[in-house]
């Protein structure tokens, strides 16, 4: 079974882009993992529906700074596929400025959540996405959170306690006690 | 006036555990369509690990979740054992099997519970959580924690079973069987169940192939996918169970194949106490991990985790990528919710056995 999954995986992928374009690998338990790189522009596109056809599912959506601290530009947003147990993975180059990326939903509709996902963490703006709404972060807070590079001592130095306090005592009528104490 | 009116649900609930927003569209008592909001509970864990090094983040993604807190760091210690190729010793993959199922059990016991809590037989709903408490006491006396077993490490498990928790988590078994058989009886043949759950929230094979629902509600649709089978991962290949399907997808096909499910488990748990080899239940030292990517998948109660791992070469991921089951069940609510009774709300989500603070991370 295993390897007639892989087969149409395969297949469906070098039809497009040529012999060698998937590598593939084994775990220990034999099942079987194939990656492809993609950085031709439109290519995604063009996969998709081919990867649909084939009845793949997809598994997620991983988008990712091709360096962590962003010391070189560039991200990466790797697809992850599933079909009968067998696990494609495309790693797609966004190389614009800004980011950009064509949805996939019109063939995956659980890309939704997925695209909307990064689009909020990354920054990554997605086109033709069907309802482009934020997922989890409040639409006040600014887009591309996972794409900053906040040093976890700024995150947790409990900066934020103080300057919260400020901000409350700013607006209100302090009780004399108060401002006398020191 | 106007026939349909928004019914706001949530994010804080009398029917929900966690927070969760639905927007749901109602003519008179019956639903027509539903929105969700999420958001309530993201706690921003994919940044928090790529700020932590390889052995913190066990610590890490074990507090993903609570009731499936074992597959968390379990799928990414193999993703990371995938990606150096370590061998984990044979006593500690079945170690890991024993942690994974008895979590199993605690958990699909939680939700059929809490179902008849909603369904309003509350003795049953004490008499499941009774029965629960038996699961509870192994995780208690075996791993000294009731949710977070702390029972993985990379490379193998920090936990052994000696004779006398093996005896003890026998003995523990042996009580469950009984009561969970007993158990299957009453929701199977209760009219108070049966007329509240049975073609209710209806999941068709063909929405739940759409939607690409994962897990008991996949399975219950009839989508023979266990990940237990179709990847196989730890010793599983080598145990004795059927992956249990069926073909109503209704609230109560879902928490029926629950139950049969735990059954199923308690054997995968004596036939892992009866086989477990001798022998190192870790790695002696440990084993750097190099650059690179790697994906590793296992079945958690609630269905398909997926971690993928990518390492630049130093002792902190580079990205730290999951995705819980119950993010791919959420959407497929619409299809279950559509033209059901307002009053049904609460027990069709209760059916997915969502985890919100997993969805969100």
């Amino acid at each position: 079974m295993n390897e007639i999954a892989q087969k149409i995986l395969t297949d469906a992928v070098t039809t497009l882009l040529g012999e060698d374009s998937v590598h593939w690998t084994k775990d220990l338990k034999n099942n079987s993992y194939g990656w492809v790189k993609l950085c031709e522009h439109g290519a995604l596109e063009l996969l998709a529906p081919r990867l649909a056809a084939a009845r793949a599912r997809l598994l997620t959506i991983t988008a990712y700074r091709t360096d962590k601290y962003a010391r070189v530009e560039g991200r990466e947003i790797a697809y992850h596929f599933d079909l009968d147990g067998v696990v494609l993975t495309v790693s797609v180059c966004v190389d614009e400025d800004p980011p950009r990326v064509p949805s996939i939903s019109r063939w995956f509709r659980n890309a939704d959540w997925n695209e909307r996902e990064f689009m909020e963490l990354y920054g990554i703006i997605v086109e033709n996405h069907p309802n482009p709404r934020r997922l989890f972060i409040d639409k006040d807070l600014d887009s591309g959170q996972l794409d900053k590079l906040i040093p976890l001592s700024t995150m947790m130095n409990g900066a934020s306690t103080k300057t919260l306090w400020e901000k409350v005592f700013s607006g209100m009528d302090m009780p004399k006690w108060a401002k006398e104490a020191k | 006036m106007s026939s349909t009116y928004t019914l706001p649900v949530g994010p804080l609930h009398v029917a929900l555990e966690e927070p969760m927003y639905f927007d749901v569209k109602v003519e008179g008592e019956t639903v027509r369509a539903v929105e969700l909001a999420a958001g309530h509970v993201h706690r921003g864990m994919e940044a928090l690990a790529m700020n932590r090094n390889w052995f913190q983040n066990i610590t890490l993604t074990e507090r993903v979740c609570s009731l499936c807190s074992n597959s968390h760091p379990a799928t990414y210690c193999m993703a990371l054992e995938n990606l150096a190729g370590i061998v984990v010793p044979e006593r500690a993959q079945y170690l890991r099997v024993i942690a994974d199922e008895v979590k199993r059990i605690a958990s699909h016991l939680f939700n059929v519970g809490i179902m008849a809590h909603l369904v309003g037989f509350d003795s049953l709903f004490m008499h499941a959580m009774e029965i629960r408490e038996i699961m509870q006491d192994v995780k208690e006396g075996v791993y000294g924690n009731r949710m977070n077993l702390g029972a993985l490490t990379i490379g193998g498990c920090r936990y052994d079973i000696d004779e006398e928790s093996k005896g003890f988590m026998l003995d523990q078994l042996n009580k469950l069987k009984p009561l969970v058989a007993e158990l299957h009886n009453v929701y199977d043949t209760d009219p108070l169940i049966k007329t509240r759950t049975q073609g209710i929230g209806v999941l068709p094979l063909d929405k739940a192939i759409e939607y690409e629902v994962v897990g008991p509600v996949a399975r219950a649709s009839g989508v023979n996918y266990d990940v237990r089978r179709k990847v196989p991962y730890a010793v599983y290949p080598e145990l004795d169970f059927e992956v249990q399907t069926d073909t109503a997808g209704d609230v109560h096909s879902r928490a029926m194949l629950r139950i049969r499910e735990a059954v199923e488990s308690v054997s995968i748990l004596e036939q892992c106490l009866e086989r477990m080899p001798e022998g190192p239940n870790q790695l002696p030292g440990f084993v750097p991990i190099p650059k690179g990517e790697a994906i590793a998948r296992s079945e958690a109660p609630r269905g398909e985790v997926f971690y993928y791992v990518r390492s630049d070469g130093t002792d902190m991921p580079q990205r730290l990528k999951w995705r819980v089951p119950t993010y791919m069940n959420w959407e497929a609510l619409q299809v279950m919710m559509a033209g059901c009774q307002v009053a049904d709300i609460p027990l069709i989500v209760n059916s997915i056995d969502p985890c919100i603070s997993c969805t969100e991370r």
